[in-house]
């Protein structure tokens, strides 16, 4: 970010608000570029994924490839639909409800580290960040529910305020290990210390637990089955958006993908080396050369092609692990059925909850003692 | 209430099965081909015996009038002019919106004038469409249709793809519902 408006303050010769705010409008729109066109992706990619589960095609026609182009014409389709407002809604909350939950996840979206120097905010509580940031989503879905005055809704609403009591915490408990483990919230921080130290899942034995805990709670978190519960097509037509038509619709569903994504990258981040390759081999995505040279005064300098490959190559091995992650949240909701709601309950608070205390105290003492203090 | 042998094999068996399902899953994923038909592009064989559009031999027809009569839905009209044994024809047509497919119409024909078809395809942009004309409708798909050009009825055609012994068309078409029909009988 600071080294955009630098840039943008020499390009332009302006000084002060001006190239920090066109700065931010750059960010924006890149970033809503970027999940927009993912999101289509995203969609395309479930539906393919769905159909080939069940020993079909799914899209084949529109745009010619195997249907390439049919997230494109649906979002043309939903474009021009109808903004329908119930005539007993809260049209005030109604009508914001969708931005407030997209909001949430689009803040998300700030801290992630694509690669050294492809973050838009580096901030020293990135993670603490993302996951307060991700529930103010749970507020708009709330807002959603009750504005649309709908009983449907309403049921879906309640489901998810039921629900995130019994996701946040595994989540949060979950992501401490790695916290302890690397000693700093800075996302960044994450990928340096992988680079050196090997992928923080093979660094104790609680690591595994604690990335499985944190999945199964992130799916929570994203609304995806089998934690659909707010959604639930087959009970609640499809909760707490039953109302909702057109753009309004479409944001909710742009915020489930880009939840995903962002609880894909979390997970790839924190337990699975983020840019780097196992073993860091070619030094693919390490955060450290990036971060030597920005110590030596020189931030955007790049010394030549195959620095800049080593830097920038980071993106594609993190989105290779974050469409893994996706693909294996697709895979699951159409492997499991949906969880009742005391399931969830239970699975939250007598499984995943303790696990993820299990994992902080492990971990914490894995840190203090080493191996010695395991049974060996 | 729940003990701790419980509450372990609780998790394993969450896990197990877990990973049961999502490796049948992926199998189907990886290996099955789709089942899929890709309809507009291919299409499933129909069985012999299907019941389908209707299809008039002209030539053979004089005008008895026991199909529509034998019509439970009263969806055949015919009309024609005679001229001693010539017949002039004007109208020979299947109101398809009210045809319900039963077949009735071809027992009792006295010279096996009139069959039915494996052609499924009958959606029109109208009412008035649906009222098929089987004078002109030759009961074959458009790329069959466009091979029997210029042989405007039905036994020249058969006699013509008798000499060639060519794929499947109009008159092999009758031909096979006949056979199938004298099975039967």
């Amino acid at each position: 970010m600071n080294a955009l408006v630098a840039f943008l303050s020499d390009l332009t010769g302006l000084e002060g608000v001006l190239p920090l705010s066109m700065a931010y409008a750059v960010c924006i729109g890149s970033l809503l570029g970027f999940i927009t066109v993912y999101a289509m992706f995203a969609i395309w990619m479930e539906r393919k994924v769905a159909a080939h589960m069940q020993v079909r095609y799914g899209p084949m026609e529109t745009g010619g490839w195997h249907g390439w182009a049919q997230s494109v014409a649906d979002a043309l389709k939903l474009l021009f639909k109808e903004d329908i407002f119930p005539s007993q809604a809260n049209k005030f909350l109604f009508a914001i409800a969708p931005a407030v939950v997209f909001c949430g996840v689009f803040a998300g979206f700030i801290v992630i580290p694509f690669a050294a120097g492809i973050q838009i905010a580096s901030l020293n509580l990135g993670v603490f960040f993302l996951i307060s940031i991700a529930a103010v989503e749970v507020i708009g879905v709330i807002m959603a529910g009750w504005a649309s005055n709908s009983k449907y809704s309403l049921f879906g609403a309640v489901r998810e305020a039921a629900q995130v009591v019994s996701y946040e915490l595994p989540s949060a408990t979950a992501l401490i290990g790695p916290i302890l483990i690397v000693g700093s919230f800075q996302l960044g921080d994450f990928n340096t210390y992988q680079a050196n130290h090997g992928w923080l899942i093979l660094h104790n034995p609680f690591m595994p637990v604690a990335a499985l805990c944190f999945f199964i709670s992130s799916l929570a978190g994203c609304k995806r089955a089998p934690f659909d519960l707010p959604e639930a097509e087959s009970e609640l037509v499809s909760g707490f958006h039953t109302e909702y038509s057109g753009m309004r619709f479409s944001f909710f569903f742009l915020e489930e993908y880009a939840s995903m994504f962002v609880a894909s990258v979390l997970m790839a981040t924190l337990f699975f080396g983020g840019t780097t390759l196992p073993f860091n081999i070619g030094d693919i995505g390490n955060w450290a050369t990036y971060a030597e040279r920005a110590a030596a005064g020189e931030p955007s300098v790049i010394s030549g092609i195959g620095d800049f490959l080593r830097t920038h190559l980071g993106i594609v091995v993190l989105l290779l692990k974050t469409f893994f992650f996706i693909f294996i949240q697709m895979w699951l909701r159409w492997t499991l059925p949906r969880l009742r709601v005391d399931q969830v309950m239970a699975l939250g608070y007598k499984y995943l909850l303790p696990w993820g205390l299990v994992t902080v105290i492990g971990t914490a003492c894995f840190e203090a003692f080493g191996w010695g203090w395991l049974p060996h | 209430m729940g003990s701790i042998r419980d509450y372990f094999g609780n998790i394993t068996s969450a896990l197990g099965t877990t990973a049961k399902g999502m490796s049948v899953t992926l199998r189907h994923f990886t290996s099955e081909p789709p089942i899929t038909v890709m309809y507009p592009h291919e299409t499933k064989p129909v069985p012999p015996t299907y019941r389908g559009m209707h299809i008039l031999e002209q030539e053979k027809c004089i005008d008895c009038h026991l199909c529509a009569k034998a019509c439970p839905v009263d969806c055949i009209e015919i009309e024609a002019e005679h001229h001693g044994r010539k017949l002039e024809w004007e109208k020979f047509s299947i109101d398809y919106k009210k045809c319900i497919f039963c077949e009735f119409c071809i027992p009792p024909c006295p010279v096996d004038c009139i069959h039915m078809t494996s052609e499924y395809e009958m959606a029109t942009d109208s009412n008035d469409d649906m009222v098929e004309d089987l004078l002109t409708w030759t009961g074959l798909r458009p790329e069959d249709q466009a091979a029997l050009d210029g042989k405007p009825t039905a036994v020249q055609a058969k006699k013509q793809q008798e000499s060639k012994k060519g794929g499947a068309d109009k008159a092999a078409q009758i031909a096979a519902i006949k056979a199938r029909l004298k099975k039967g009988s």
